[in-house]
Order: C-alpha cells, then sequence, then structure tokens
C-alpha cells in the first residue's frame, strides 16, 4: 500500500467520524443546569425527566454546588469569571440576577412579566430587560409547635416580646432542657443578612433609597440587640452563632425548637416521614418589634440563561418551562415551594398540601427585598459576619452597627 | 567478546550520528550555553514571570466585574486603599500571628514524631505511615474534621471536656479559642510534613558518630545537641522555609473551620484575597492584595537564605 493510499484512507476514515460526530451532536441537544443543593434537587429532576420525555433529543443534566447561598454564588462567579460554557441554565438566589446581568452572565429572555407576583416581576427585570424568570417563592415565617402552644394556651407571638415570653412559659412548663425556644440563622451566611433586616425594617427604617445608603445606627442597634438578648436569656441557645438555615430546620423537625424563623422549604420536610412534628406544626407571620410593623425578608430562586451557553435558544426554552405555571404547582405541592403566580395561592390542589399557603400570599406580596445593588455581595458580607460576631459575643450591638454603617458607606456611594 | 563488539558498535554509531549533527548544526559555546538555558527560561516565563507580572499589573487596574466598566488604569489606588481598611490589618496580623504560632510548633512537635519514627522499631512501616497520613489528608478536609472536633454541641472536644466535668466551650465563639482551634489543627497537619523531612536528615547522619560519641562517654542529650542538630541544621531550615511559606498562604483550614468568624476574627490574607477576588469580584484589590502576600513571602524567604548562607559560613 503506498503511502498516498494510506493518508486517503486515512483522511476518508477522519472525515468519516468527524461526520458520525457532527450529526451526532446535531441529533441531541445536552443542557447543564445549576441547582442550589438545598432546592430540593430530587423535585426538579423528576421534572426535567418528564421534559426530556417530551422534548425527544434534549437531555438536561443537574449540577450541584455548594450548600449555601454564598458559596453557590461564589461557585458561579468562578465558573462565569472564567468563561467556562459548560452550564446554560443557573438557578439564581433573587438577590443575584441585577448582578449577574450587570456582570454579562445572563441572557435576556423574551417573556411577559405580568402574571407572575410583582416582586419577582420585578426582581429580574434590569433596565427594562427580563434577565432572568422566577423558580419560586419565598420569604421568611415563623414556624411553631402548635401542640406545644395549645397546651399552655398560647397565641401564636405579634412581637418578639410576646414570642420570648411565650418562649419562657414553655420552657417553665415542659423543663426540656433540649427544647429550644427560638431558632435563628446567627452563622456568617445569607440568612443572617435576613436576620438583621427583619427587625431593622420592623422599625420602619430602610437601608437604601434612591440608591443612596439610608441607614440607621439606632435601629440597627436594637436589631442586633434583640437577637443578642435572645441568646443571653437562653430563649435561644447559646451558639446561635454556628447555627445556618438548614440546622433550624434539623432542629425544629427534630423536636428540639418551639419558634423557628425559616423560608417555606422547610414545611414539606416538616412534614414528612423522617419529622418528629408532623402535623403539630404552625406557619405565621414573623413577629414584629414593639410598636413596630410585622415585616419579612423576600426571598426566593430564578432561573437564568448563562451568557456563555452554546445552546441558548434550547435554554430558553427549558427556563420558559421551569417558571410555567404546571411547574409552580408541581413544586409548590411536593416541595413546598410558594408559587411565582399569584393564582395558585388559591389552588385547591396547593391548599389542600400546604394549607397555610391560603395566607402565605399577603405575606410574600409584603415581603421587603434585599439592598439591591450589583456589589450586593460585599453588603452582605458586610452584614452578615457582624451579626455573625455580635451573636458570638465578639463585638457589641452598638459597635456591629457602627461597624456596618462604616462599611456600607465604603460600599453604596 | 560481544561485550566488546556492541560498545564498539555503540560508540562508533554515536561518532556517525555526532558528524552527521554537525554537518547541519555546529554552535559555538555561547549559543549552545543559550540553547540549553532555553528550555528552563521559556518555563519559568510561562510558569512564573508571566503569572507574576500578570498579576502585578492586574494590581494596578480599577478592575471590579460587578462595576460593569471596563478595567481602567487606576496607578496606586488599590494600595492605597489598604491602610484604611480595617479587614486588610486584622487578616494580615491574623495571618503573622499563625505564622508565628504554627511554625515553631509544627518543627518541635514534627522533631518529636522524627525522632520517634527513627528509634529501631522492629516494625517501621506503621510508625511511617502514620505519619503520612496528615500529610496526605486534604487539606480542606482537615479543615472541616477539626470544624467538627470543635462543634460545641456535636464535637468530640466538648465531649471529652463534659465526660471529665468540665464545662461546654463555645470554641468559635471566642476569637481567642477559635484562634486557638485553627493553631492546633495547623500544627496537627504541618507536623508530618516537617516529622518526614526530618527523618530524611537524620538518616543521613552516619551511625559510626554517635558510635565514637558512645566510646568518647558522651551522654544520649550530649549526642543530640551536640551531633543530630548541628548536622540537621540545613535541613530544618529547608524544612522550615516550605512550612513558613504555607503558613503565610494558609487558607483552607480557617476557612472550613471558621469561615473567619466570628465576625471576621479569624480571617486570613489568602482568605480576603479570595473574599475580594471571587465573591466581590474585585480583581484590582483583589491583586494588589495578592501583591502584598508575595512580598511578605519574598521577603521571609530572603531573610531564611540568609540564614543558610550565614549558617553556612560559619561552619
Amino acid at each position: 500500500m503506498s503511502v498516498a493510499r494510506i493518508s486517503k484512507m486515512a483522511g476518508w476514515l477522519f472525515g468519516c467520524a468527524a461526520f458520525a460526530f457532527a450529526t451526532g451532536a446535531a441529533a441531541e441537544t445536552n443542557l447543564k443546569v445549576f441547582v442550589t443543593s438545598q432546592g430540593q434537587p430530587g423535585i426538579w429532576r423528576t421534572l426535567l425527566d418528564q421534559y426530556e420525555a417530551r422534548n425527544p433529543g434534549v437531555k438536561v443534566s443537574i449540577e450541584l454546588g455548594g450548600t449555601t447561598s454564598d458559596l453557590q454564588a461564589q461557585y458561579l462567579n468562578t465558573v462565569l469569571t472564567a468563561k467556562d460554557s459548560s452550564l446554560d441554565v443557573l438557578m439564581l438566589d433573587v438577590i443575584r440576577p441585577a448582578q449577574f446581568a450587570a456582570a454579562g452572565w445572563t441572557s435576556p429572555i423574551a417573556s411577559d412579566m405580568s402574571s407572575y407576583l410583582r416582586a419577582y416581576a420585578e426582581a429580574n427585570t434590569v433596565d427594562g430587560k427580563v434577565v432572568a424568570l422566577p423558580a419560586f417563592a419565598d420569604s421568611m415565617f415563623l414556624y411553631y409547635r402548635k401542640d406545644l402552644l395549645d397546651k399552655y394556651r398560647l397565641q401564636p407571638p405579634k412581637t418578639w416580646d410576646e414570642l420570648a415570653d411565650a418562649a419562657k412559659k414553655v420552657a417553665d412548663g415542659e423543663k426540656n432542657p433540649n427544647l429550644q425556644g427560638l431558632s435563628f440563622q446567627g452563622k456568617a451566611i445569607e440568612g443572617a443578612v435576613c436576620t438583621f433586616l427583619v427587625p431593622y425594617w420592623s422599625q420602619g427604617k430602610v437601608v437604601t433609597k434612591d440608591g443612596k445608603l439610608d441607614f440607621d445606627r439606632d435601629a440597627a442597634t436594637k436589631s442586633l440587640a434583640l437577637w443578642k438578648g435572645f441568646a443571653d436569656s437562653g430563649v435561644a441557645k447559646k451558639n446561635i452563632a454556628e447555627v445556618a438555615t438548614d440546622d433550624t430546620r434539623k432542629e425544629f423537625q427534630a423536636g428540639n425548637v418551639l419558634f423557628a424563623v425559616n423560608w417555606a422549604y422547610a414545611w414539606a420536610m416538616s412534614q414528612g416521614a423522617e419529622s418528629a412534628v408532623a402535623g403539630k406544626v404552625g406557619v405565621a407571620r414573623l413577629p414584629a418589634v414593639k410598636g413596630g410593623e410585622q415585616a419579612t425578608c423576600l426571598g426566593g430562586w430564578e432561573w437564568g440563561v448563562s451568557a456563555l451557553s452554546k445552546n441558548q435558544e434550547e435554554a430558553k426554552k427549558l427556563v420558559a418551562y421551569l417558571s410555567s405555571p404546571e411547574v409552580s404547582k408541581y413544586v409548590a405541592i411536593n416541595g413546598s415551594l410558594l408559587p411565582t403566580y399569584g393564582t395558585l395561592y388559591k389552588d385547591t390542589d396547593v391548599t389542600k398540601a400546604v394549607p397555610w399557603f391560603a395566607d402565605a400570599q399577603a405575606i410574600v406580596e409584603t415581603a421587603k427585598p434585599r439592598p439591591v445593588t450589583p456589589r450586593y455581595n460585599e453588603v452582605s458580607e458586610a452584614i452578615r459576619t457582624t451579626v455573625n460576631a455580635v451573636l458570638a459575643g465578639a463585638t457589641t450591638p452598638a459597635d456591629g452597627a457602627a461597624q456596618i454603617e462604616a462599611r456600607l458607606k465604603r460600599i453604596i456611594r | 567478546m560481544t561485550t566488546t563488539s556492541t560498545v564498539k558498535n555503540g560508540a562508533g554509531g554515536a561518532t556517525a550520528r555526532r558528524a552527521f549533527l554537525s554537518r547541519w548544526f555546529d554552535p559555538d559555546d555561547t549559543t549552545l550555553a543559550v540553547l540549553l538555558f532555553l528550555p528552563a527560561a521559556i518555563l519559568l516565563g510561562v510558569m512564573i514571570v508571566y503569572p507574576v507580572s500578570r498579576l502585578i499589573y492586574t494590581s494596578f487596574l480599577d478592575l471590579s466585574l460587578t462595576s460593569g466598566l471596563p478595567a481602567r488604569f487606576a496607578g496606586l489606588a488599590n494600595f492605597r486603599q489598604m491602610p484604611d481598611d480595617p479587614v486588610f490589618w486584622q487578616a494580615t496580623w491574623n495571618t503573622v500571628l499563625i505564622t508565628l504560632i504554627t511554625v515553631p510548633g509544627s518543627l518541635v512537635v514534627g522533631f518529636a514524631l522524627a525522632l520517634l519514627a527513627n528509634l529501631p522499631f522492629q516494625m517501621k512501616w506503621p510508625v511511617r505511615l502514620s505519619l503520612l497520613i496528615p500529610w496526605a489528608l486534604p487539606l480542606s478536609f482537615a479543615g472541616l474534621i477539626f470544624g467538627w472536633f470543635f462543634h460545641s454541641e456535636y464535637g468530640v472536644v466538648n465531649d471529652v471536656l463534659n465526660r471529665i466535668g468540665l464545662p461546654t466551650v463555645i470554641w468559635f465563639n471566642s476569637p481567642r479559642l477559635a484562634f486557638a482551634a485553627i493553631c492546633l489543627a495547623i500544627i496537627w497537619k504541618a507536623s508530618s510534613f516537617m516529622a518526614m523531612i526530618i527523618l530524611a536528615g537524620l538518616q543521613t547522619i552516619p551511625r559510626s558518630l554517635y558510635e565514637a560519641a558512645d566510646v568518647d562517654g558522651a551522654g544520649r542529650v550530649r549526642q543530640f545537641f551536640e551531633i543530630t542538630l548541628p548536622l540537621l541544621k540545613p535541613t530544618i531550615v529547608v524544612a522550615l522555609i516550605f512550612r513558613t511559606i504555607t503558613a503565610l498562604q494558609t487558607f483552607d483550614i480557617p476557612y472550613m473551620m471558621t469561615g473567619g468568624g466570628p465576625g471576621t476574627e479569624t480571617a486570613t490574607l489568602a482568605m480576603y484575597i479570595h473574599q475580594n477576588t471571587v465573591s466581590f469580584l474585585d480583581l484590582g484589590y483583589g491583586s494588589a492584595l495578592a501583591v502584598v502576600m508575595f512580598g511578605l513571602s519574598m521577603l521571609v524567604t530572603a531573610l531564611y537564605l540568609r540564614m543558610i548562607r550565614s549558617s553556612g559560613a560559619a561552619s
């Protein structure tokens, strides 16, 4: 065989392989979706399986990363700064679409936002462009042990003082050293930002006004002192500075907590087979500070399409499905994730599975968003590390409030 | 006979090849020197010179991905920001403190472990394997484990304290205790590395020196100070250089154990660089901080090298 013939054959073979590869790739689109590990990936997998069945030629895989919102953001920051195109769809905390759009990491999506709850339509629209679609709504609620409140003839508290009194009364009666009065997030995670903001807002204060810093140091001191007071008086446990969101969920589910500050996802698990408190859980609006208004933190997650994705059209199609009323209803029933469509809060299938959702819409609609700025990560860091330091006893509430103010002044100018 | 002929053939082949090569390629000494040096220079350029110059270049830029603005030359602005940044000072101080505590700490513990491993055991491998395990464990995993150990509720440390009648300690609530826990974890992790290097050094000391010392009637302690320690000096300095530089770059263990908490009380410089670049996407300031850390590492290495040179001159 001559050299020319061999090279000709090799070229032919190579051409065949390339052709096979190219046609194979055209026949199947592989999409990779980044899902937060606490966002109940199992439920999304089921929905993605259905999507694959309906769309032959599309395969969707899930990538998980990070156990907290800030770790996930760090992961995505690294991937996207490196211009990695492997992720097509990104599940983003409600605080991030603005920031990701500013960095040019998400593609605009053509969508009518009028059927979504207003807060989510706003959170996902930046400079008139829709940058992501809502996955599920959320806000912080007060979970409580209905059985124990009934036993001591107590009503769900409307103020934090009432909560402390109720916790004391139940603790005195139960004499159970394992029962905590209140569990909330004191670890330096994103949840601790809400921990700080809830009583701060309750005093009628805001952090930013028209994009400018409008910080009230006295209200901040009172907010930090309120939480520290819970730890000092024994309403919350002494190591509250170690507690993250899912720690609160687990301890409540194990029956060791009377009141818990948590997001909607904790409901489904508290009613599950492994829960010690199934059927004994009540959910209410978060209490107010004395003389203030009840306030809560707006949460929720969104679906963004990575600007680096090589499958823009398919990814946008998938995002539209994941954000559809059908999916919103499914995750409400199966994962107790709050719907992003107002109409679903009255849906009988939903209220049968999660009865308290009937009253949740009003709460979600009045929940306040955290400060909107592209430099949100720095804002968050300044607040959550200070909350953590105050709860650990490393800083006083007054010093902590001054530190937050000083740091926010450098960030929001 | 066969052997000789092979050698002859081989040598003949080499000569022929050289003749063939020299027809095409016959450099003078200078060119040859340059050519031989070239691979190393390219490697050095790609692996060290380029990244470091790029880092220094970025440190002069106003480059923040959250601003949405293109990179802009900012002169020394990033460096001028540092003196007013309390977290920078805290992180730098913590880093220096970690270095000052864990370098001597791991040297002493590592030395003791090396001496132990050097004892004439019948079975040497279990001892050496147990030395190797902490070193082989990934840093972040070590941090995770020690984080669990010191957890106030589920940790083994408080369990032991409670069993002997002492009260529960919330380690990560107190900056000092959290810091102590971190240093302990680092010493545990780093000692085995020190031990291995020192053990290698110990084994190069000829046994005959000790035998001679025995004959002269020198005791064990005297042997240690007159033979072991002086002969180990170069080994110890090398181990110290490695350990000090890694101590200055401490990241994983405190990151996993405390995340820098409570507040920012246990944050290190490397963690602060990570935070500015990865979380805040402020690549300019992050790079400037990294330049400072790089300078610190260079300074320390230079000091050690000077120490070696002076000790070499003395002996």
